[in-house]
């Protein structure tokens, strides 16, 4: 160990104290450019919906009418209803209240939970699978997707729900969990939109 | 007109701090400084460059002969399948981001991009890219065959019946490199906003940052959009879904709005940075500043813009309604605009300036000349009457690798030479480098210009095999390819003994203006010392007025 | 002095003028024959598009080179140029200008592609398209005086074009003859049927400079009006898979009296297997090559026709033909 190498490291020390906050400024600035660029994913995916289903002559497969609307419309307002609850979370959390956080952080996930369950549910009930025609594809295509979206949104909350359980885990910032609040809302949108070209739109 | 210091460095290995060992076994690790994943995206990709050139190299000696002799057809189906994709997703699009990635963060006076780890994961996907590709050649039924668009519904046509064949491992490279350029696109625009030294405004930032801001822009909006896409195809291909196949009553011309919608911006993200090394090498070599800065640092952006709005142009033949190819032949026509503005500013700047035809100047004028002619014949092709003709022939061959030869290839040779004495702190071969342009100029005009008359003359692209009439320009062709894979050569003796034993070349051997030349060469770890506080525009030649705030570190390497 | 640089200017561009002129006036020789209504108008336009390409490239070449002769730095010369930062002015000018061309060049292009009035499809994929571009088949086809002025603008021959991985067969449907070469009357308009049987292809004549993919599960419509007689190469334009390059066929224009006397002798001949370049590749495996491929898509079998060139009965003119398949 050098003279030199113990400079070097006392430089970095003092770099890195001031970048910290700079870099949870970054990260959040970053997660908001992927979001946006995930939502164009899905604009894809709802372009393709529109014009599959605008053109297309045999939309529904043999013995397939239409959608049951009603769980579904259950399984939605519990959804939506969730970025409220997150959102309470994060407040709570902002106010260094910890137990407040992790309980409605608790509550968003069960909330998140249900709608999975709830989706779960209607795909078993279905008579039609993922390769009987356009409809069948898309449906499961643009409903999997966004599941897969939900999952993700439920683990990072476990993530997030394990971590504040790490003693001075806030001291450099709420990024993470500033995040996963930022993730779950976008994951909503995007199913307000989806709810109502594949439920209402029928 | 001061002088400034141009006493070499004494020991160009010295590393300012330790714990970064200049030695080669660092490219080999799960480094996270952007120097060295910028060095190591160059040099993975120079290698895949290489294998895509053999590629091309085989389908010209196949076409130096009209009849499908050399190999059989399905191998130069592969064959040209593979030269796309390696060029594109293993070179072109990895070795502008390793070059944005080294400098990148030291133009903007930061000490490494946003997301350090991100990028050297980003990285660390290339590799896995290149095997997935190379090893699809081995799957039984050979690697993919459907060309680089992949159009169902020849791509989910799997004459195997195997889960694992050649297109299906193509999708996945695809997907894997689309992910590590998302990321890299997140990392370089949060970098290009929040990470700007002091003082440096939008006005004062480089017009090559502004280029990659452009390029990454496109990649965040296009690139999701492709693999929406690519995801259907995929089950398409592997689950048996009827999205794109006609015979389970899909829509494949669908795929081709999904493919194009990104396909055709991503020409941009290529051409966007080497338009910004060539708005950076000319004022440095004409010691003239850059004409026009502004509105060449924004036309990028208005590229950006209007790049989404003109995919269509490559399907005006493929069942497209009348109005559609009206509207997209004049949206277009429009991208012509904002180039043009690049070339007369480029003109300009050069224009009564103190000219140097050092080789990385060379390779600028080489590739805007080169640019011009594309432009041209880009035109061509945005009109719909002319495209119909032309469409999938050789022509379009021609027109896009003038512009991916022409003047991408020719923007990121000019650049590493360039470069070259920053990175490595040594001095190129000047009469290698020159030898190199000789070679590469000459090929690139005999390989890509006769294909124009034979695109004219009616020969489609993608043939094994063609009609004895186009004889006499493809064996020109097949030549200047020949002549143009030994061009390489040069350049490969150049960089490797430069490297090992070149003279040592200071800091700032073109005496250029620019945060990167303040700084030692190769810079140190985090770049600087302290970070700088720009206090004017660049390209502030013939101008007494210095680019940073003084203090009394950057005393010894302001520039006048 | 400034005076001096206009005369310059102006002698500089009237020989770029006249350059591409002279480039516009060759460029009707890159083409082959000109053998269709579409192709004269077509060449008209592309003879526009390079005499003005050929004018920008000169245009922004001389300058280029004229800097690198004139405006090198000495050898010791560590000077800075002039510090011009930009001029307002000029990026105006040379912002407008190419909006002015291009939007030129697009009505120009408009115009030309209206009177082609080739159909093609109006129903992919946006179904409510409105249709904008009526299509100019009823509109009189411009012509030279001198040219016979009895051209039929209405279309009057209606063929039945399949592509199929890889063979074209066309299908006369007043005659049910069936063809795997394109035999048409000369300055007819012709009205083309166009389907596939798998996956894309590209109907593509390089002498009529026209082209239209043609997509599976869906009928376009192709029209045009070949005016010269003689035999011209049909090419698949859409990359269609192992045999692509293989795909091709001829056309074949004809006087109308032949053209009828062919129509009538086809009718009278047997339908037979006609030769299908993929399918004899595909079973002699291609052995004349030096490296060997991969399984592929089995090719269609010769399809069955009245008319074709070559029956697949005829000797082939390969080397080996007695090797076998591979797996």
């Amino acid at each position: 160990m050098t003279v030199e190498r113990a400079i070097a490291n006392q430089t970095e020390a003092r770099i890195r104290q001031e970048q910290a906050h700079e870099s949870a400024e970054n990260s959040k600035f970053g997660f908001i450019v992927f979001l946006l660029s995930e939502t164009m994913i899905f604009l894809g995916l709802f372009a393709g919906y529109i014009t599959y289903k605008t053109t297309t002559t045999d939309w529904y497969p043999a013995g397939v009418t239409g959608l049951e609307t009603r769980e579904p419309l259950m399984n939605t307002i519990v959804l939506v209803s969730s970025s409220f609850v997150i959102y309470v979370a994060e407040r709570y959390l902002h106010d260094r209240k910890l137990w407040g956080f992790r309980i409605f952080l608790l509550a968003t996930m069960a909330m998140g939970g249900y709608f999975l369950w709830g989706q779960a549910v209607e795909w078993r009930g279905l008579t039609f699978g993922f390769t009987d025609g356009l409809f069948g594809g898309t449906f499961y295509l643009l409903t999997g997707f966004h599941g897969l979206h939900v999952l993700t949104g439920i683990l990072l909350q476990s993530l997030m729900l394990g971590r504040s359980f790490i003693p001075g885990n806030y001291e450099s910032g709420m990024f993470g969990v500033e995040a996963t609040s930022l993730f779950w809302h976008f994951v909503d949108v995007i199913w307000i939109v989806l709810y109502t070209l594949i439920y209402v739109w029928q | 007109m001061a002088n400034i210091s141009l006493e070499p460095t004494p020991s160009i290995s010295a590393q300012p701090y330790p714990g970064a060992p200049d030695n080669w076994r660092r490219f080999f690790t799960f480094s996270t400084d952007h120097k060295v994943i910028g060095i190591q995206y160059i040099v993975t990709s120079f290698f895949f460059f290489l294998v895509g050139g053999t590629f091309a190299m085989i389908m010209r000696g196949e076409l130096i002969t009209p009849d499908a002799d050399l190999v059989d057809r399905t191998v130069y189906n592969a064959l040209f399948t593979m030269h796309g994709s390696v060029m594109l997703f293993l070179w072109t699009f990895p070795v502008l981001v390793g070059i944005g990635n080294y400098l990148v963060p030291l133009m903007i006076g930061a000490r490494d991009m946003a997301f350090p780890r991100l990028n050297a994961v980003s990285f660390w996907m290339i590799p896995i890219v290149g095997i997935l590709m190379m090893v699809s050649f081995l799957v039984p039924g050979g690697a993919s065959q459907s060309g680089w668009w992949a159009y169902p519904p020849v791509s989910i046509q799997n004459p195997t019946g195997n889960l694992i064949n050649g297109q299906f491992l193509w999708l996945l490279a695809v997907a894997l490199s689309g992910i590590s350029s998302i990321m890299g696109a997140v990392n370089f625009v949060t970098t290009i906003f929040k990470m700007r030294a002091p003082g440096m405004t939008w006005f004062r930032t480089p017009a090559f940052v502004w280029s990659v801001l452009a390029a990454q822009l496109i990649q965040l909006y296009g690139l999701p959009v492709l693999t929406a896409g690519a995801v259907m195809l995929l089950s398409d291909l592997s689950f048996g879904t009827s999205f794109f196949a006609p015979e389970r009553g899909g829509n494949p011309i669908l795929y081709q709005h999904f493919f194009w919608f990104y396909s055709h911006p991503a020409v941009y993200v290529m051409v966007l940075p080497a338009f910004g090394m060539f708005s950076e090498i000319l004022p440095v070599h004409a010691r003239k500043p850059l004409f026009g800065y502004r509105v060449v640092a924004v036309s990028s952006i208005l590229i950006t813009l209007i790049s989404g709005v003109v995919w269509v142009h490559h399907m005006y033949a493929s069942a497209t309604p009348g109005w559609m190819r009206m509207l997209f032949m004049v949206t277009t026509m429009l991208v012509a605009v904002p180039s043009g503005i690049k070339v007369f500013a480029w003109v300009a700047t050069i224009w009564g300036g103190k000219i140097r035809l050092t080789t990385p100047m060379l390779f600028a004028l080489g590739g805007i000349i080169n640019w011009v002619f594309a432009g041209v014949t880009g035109i061509f092709l945005g009109s719909v009457p002319i495209d119909i003709h032309v469409n999938n022939t050789y022509f379009v061959v021609g027109h896009f690798h003038y512009v991916l030869y022409g003047v991408i290839v020719f923007g990121i040779f000019g650049g590493i030479y360039h470069w070259f004495p920053k990175i490595t702190g040594r001095m190129y071969y000047e009469g290698l480098g020159k030898l190199h342009f000789v070679l590469t100029f000459a090929g690139t005009f005999l390989i890509f210009l006769p294909m124009h008359p034979l695109g004219l003359m009616g020969m489609p692209r993608r043939v094994a095999s063609y009609d004895p009439e186009f004889a006499y320009w493809n064996v020109v062709a097949s030549l200047g390819g020949f002549l143009l894979g030994m061009a390489t050569l040069p350049f490969i003796l150049n960089m490797v003994s430069a490297w090992i034993r070149g003279e040592p070349a200071g800091n700032n051997p073109w005496r250029a203006y620019g945060l990167e030349w303040l700084t030692s060469s190769p810079p140190p770890v985090e770049n600087f010392e302290e970070i700088p506080t720009v206090i004017s525009p660049p390209y502030g030649y013939g101008q007494d007025q210095p680019l940073i705030a003084t203090n009394e570190h950057q005393e010894a390497t302001q520039v006048p | 002095m400034k005076l001096r640089a206009i005369i310059l200017i102006s002698i500089m561009a009237v020989l770029d003028g006249l350059l591409s002129v002279w480039m516009a006036q060759q460029s009707y020789s890159w083409f082959p024959p000109q053998a269709s209504a579409e192709a004269k108008l077509y060449d008209q336009l592309f003879s526009i598009f390079v005499g003005l390409g050929t004018f920008i490239w000169v245009g922004v070449m001389v300058p280029i080179f004229y800097s690198l002769i004139f405006h090198r730095a000495a050898k010791y010369d560590a000077s800075d140029g002039p510090a011009i930062a930009g001029s307002t002015t000029l990026e105006v000018i040379w912002t407008l200008i190419p909006v002015v061309i291009v939007l030129s060049l697009s009505l120009v292009s408009y115009r030309t592609y209206d009177k082609m009035g080739t159909q093609g499809p109006e129903t992919l994929v946006h179904l409510h398209a409105p249709h904008l571009m009526e299509s100019a088949y009823a509109e009189p086809v411009e012509r030279e005086p001198e040219e016979p002025a009895s051209v039929e603008t209405n279309p009057v021959e209606s063929v039945d074009v399949t592509a199929k991985q890889w063979a074209w067969v066309f299908h006369y449907p007043e005659q049910d003859v069936t063809s795997t070469e394109l035999h048409l009357p000369v300055d007819r308009r012709v009205r083309l049927v166009l389907r596939s049987e798998d996956v894309l292809h590209g109907f593509y004549v390089p002498a009529f400079r026209v082209k239209q993919d043609v997509v599976p599960n869906h009928t376009i419509d192709f029209e045009f009006t070949p005016t010269r007689t003689g035999t011209y190469r049909l090419r698949d334009s859409m990359y269609s898979g192992a045999y692509f390059a293989a795909n091709q066929s001829n056309v074949v224009v004809q006087s109308p009296q032949g053209y009828q006397q062919w129509l009538a002798m086809a009718a009278s001949q047997t339908p037979q297997p006609a030769y299908n370049q993929a399918a004899d590749e595909y079973s002699q495996n291609n052995n004349n090559v030096a490296v060997r491929g991969w399984k592929r898509v089995v090719p269609a079998p010769p399809p069955v026709v009245n008319y074709a060139p070559r029956y697949a009965e005829e000797p082939e003119s390969s080397d080996d033909p007695e090797n076998h398949l591979e797996g």
